[in-house]
């Protein structure tokens, strides 16, 4: 599932349109590193926030979901992974862990530039254990 | 419902890879057996033991879920999905956790796995306690007065059972155990609203309102003992154990033997339970726990697992407990029969919690500075070391000390000595505790029952 870019006007617009639609007062929504939080004034006109949050590091760190086995890119493709520094885009597969025959794809919410590889192609990882390392822009 | 599973297993099948479903000192224990047997482990850990040391000992080492138990170490897909990966041919649960969960057992062997314990049906057995009850007495295994059925909804019925056993009763829950799910009435008159209340709590807390009632016994010591089965048949007893020494139905301190019981009375019990091992088809190691009161045993429930307290019977009899399940699993026949077993000595274990010594409030932190016993006749298990955090997600249990001496006052005086060498630094243990309890005169005289600690720690508060 791809993640929904919350600093696009026309996304925002149209969160604005439903919630007035309904009648519902406002909305927050929190993830790493950004907050969203749309309030519907009595008037009709919205008042809308949208911050990096303070503490949101440079780098951001890609781990591992669940254990498997890592697949820097697809496996039908085995050059996909490429050379590194390289840019990524906030909807980009960066690579899968895989279960037997199944390919768990791994995502990145957010653009940046892929900086490293943590873990070595093919390596058995554990839940938690880092994989990429993505450089935030400022 | 043991006919749900299938009796076909896995045990028997040789593997050379054991994963260890399970974390801390226990999971050091079997890293060992393991080891020593010449077999590979797989280590599991959550997020709060990526720093666990048999991480660093371990085959393979594989970090399987957050936290909180419910999503690791109880996650029975992610331990089968972990065995897979790393190509494990048996799955040792260790105590605790999936240790005496049916339908993970059955799981493991219809993954193809090898369960390093009891089969599902012997579990399922075992873990209803009015079924345990009901194949103890089939086999002779003397059992607390009461009936092996559940109470009927009839008032005047369970009245009637009540009255029956005599005053006081216990009325306790099928599905419960470590002393939750059981409430003690002392006459007629508090009956109704105690079943009303336990009933409730069963149903809240084990998913089944199934209650059934005993005689309450006033000043029973904890007497457990010790089985080993193999697939073949073949089935022994390997001593006694006293666990009379708890808090709040948690034992803290056990040793072997248990002390001031006559070998030929708590031989025919023993016997008996070796014969109920064979009629229900055991495999592995287990215990039966009894009451013991006025010179008579009264089965209270069986353990189809690896104990805490193992490390005591390991001490009096010689014998590696963990290798020995190790091989059952395999499907070796056992290497002792009765009458090779043997009881030399006395050992003591008391359990080291990171909690406060006076309020037993769990403590978390770094640990600062280490200092375990060492010398002959003293044995430590743990999993910790000076930098070592303890994670406030799981049980405080930090270290067992162990000692062995040739009499019961040789192994409390050894144990003081151990205790006087034991220093952890940056949490609170319960060492104080267990340092003062070693100086107590009843219990270095025997005097005690289930219910002695409790009163000593009231006592020791009044003061």
């Amino acid at each position: 599932m791809s993640a929904i870019d919350f600093s696009d006007p026309a996304t925002i617009a149209f969160l604005i349109d439903a919630l007035t639609a309904a009648g519902v007062d406002g909305l927050e929504i929190s993830r790493s590193g950004e907050q969203l939080r749309i309030v519907i004034a009595s008037s009709g006109e919205a008042r809308i926030d949208l911050a990096d949050n303070a503490s949101a590091p440079s780098t951001m760190v890609v781990k591992a979901p669940m254990a498997g086995y890592f697949c820097a890119g697809h496996p039908s493709r085995p050059t996909a992974s490429g050379s590194l520094p390289r840019p990524v885009s906030g909807r980009e597969v960066l690579g899968f862990i895989r279960i037997g025959p199944i390919l768990l794809p791994l995502g990145v919410d957010r653009p940046g530039i892929l900086t490293k590889r943590l873990a070595e192609p093919d390596a058995l990882v554990g839940f938690g254990d880092p994989l990429f390392e993505i450089e935030l822009p400022s | 419902m043991p006919d749900a599973f299938d009796r076909t297993s896995a045990a028997g099948r040789r593997f050379d890879t054991v994963l260890i479903a399970n974390r801390g000192e226990i999971a050091v224990r079997i890293e060992r057996a393991c080891r020593e047997l010449g077999l590979k482990t797989v280590a599991l850990c959550s997020e709060a033991d990526r720093e666990a040391p048999y991480g660093k000992t371990a085959d393979s080492f594989l970090c399987i879920g957050p936290s909180a138990a419910a999503k690791s170490y109880l996650n029975q897909d992610t331990i089968l999905l972990a065995a897979r990966l790393t190509g494990a041919g048996a799955v040792h649960p260790g105590y605790g956790f999936l240790s005496e969960n049916a339908a993970f057992a059955d799981a493991v062997e219809k993954a193809g796995l090898a369960f390093i314990g009891p089969d599902a049906a012997s579990i399922a057995t075992m873990g209803d306690k009015i079924s345990a009850k009901r194949a103890m007495m089939a086999a002779g295994v003397p059992c607390v007065p009461g009936p092996d059925t559940a109470l009927p909804d009839d008032p005047a019925a369970i009245e009637r059972i009540a009255l029956e056993i005599g005053y006081p009763i216990i009325i306790k829950a099928a599905g419960g155990g470590g002393g939750r799910g059981m409430r003690v009435v002392p006459e007629a008159g508090l009956l109704h609203e105690a079943i009303a209340l336990t009933r409730e709590e069963a149903r809240q807390a084990f998913g089944s309102p199934s209650l059934y009632m005993e005689k309450f016994l006033q000043h029973p010591r904890h007497i457990e003992i010790q089985v080993l089965c193999d697939t073949h048949g073949n089935a022994i007893w390997l001593g006694h154990r006293d666990c009379s020494m708890q808090r709040r139905h948690q034992k803290v301190v056990e040793e072997a033997p248990a002390h001031g019981i006559a070998p030929e009375a708590i031989g025919s019990v023993g016997r008996a339970c070796v014969a109920a091992c064979r009629q229900i088809g055991y495999r592995g190691v287990g215990t039966f726990e009894f009451l013991y009161e006025d010179g008579a045993f009264y089965f209270i429930e069986m353990n189809t697992r690896l104990q805490v307290e193992h490390p005591v019977t390991e001490m009096t009899s010689g014998l590696d407990i963990v290798q020995a399940q190790i091989k059952v699993a395999q499907g070796d026949p056992l290497e002792l029969v009765q009458g090779d077993e043997q009881c030399e000595g006395h050992a003591f274990e008391c359990r080291i919690n990171a909690e406060d010594p006076d309020s037993f409030l769990p403590s978390a932190g770094v640990i600062t500075g280490l200092f375990l016993p060492e010398g002959p006749g003293i044995r430590v298990d743990t999993h910790i070391h000076a930098g070592y955090r303890v994670s406030p997600y799981y049980d405080s249990l930090i270290a067992k000390v162990i000692v062995h001496a040739s009499t019961r006052a040789e192994a409390m005086a050894r144990m003081r000595q151990a205790l006087a060498g034991t220093r952890v630094d940056g949490i609170s243990t319960n060492l104080p505790f267990l340092r003062a309890l070693f100086e107590d005169s009843a219990f270095a005289r025997g005097e005690t029952d289930i219910h002695y600690l409790e009163q000593w720690l009231k006592q020791r508060r009044a003061s």
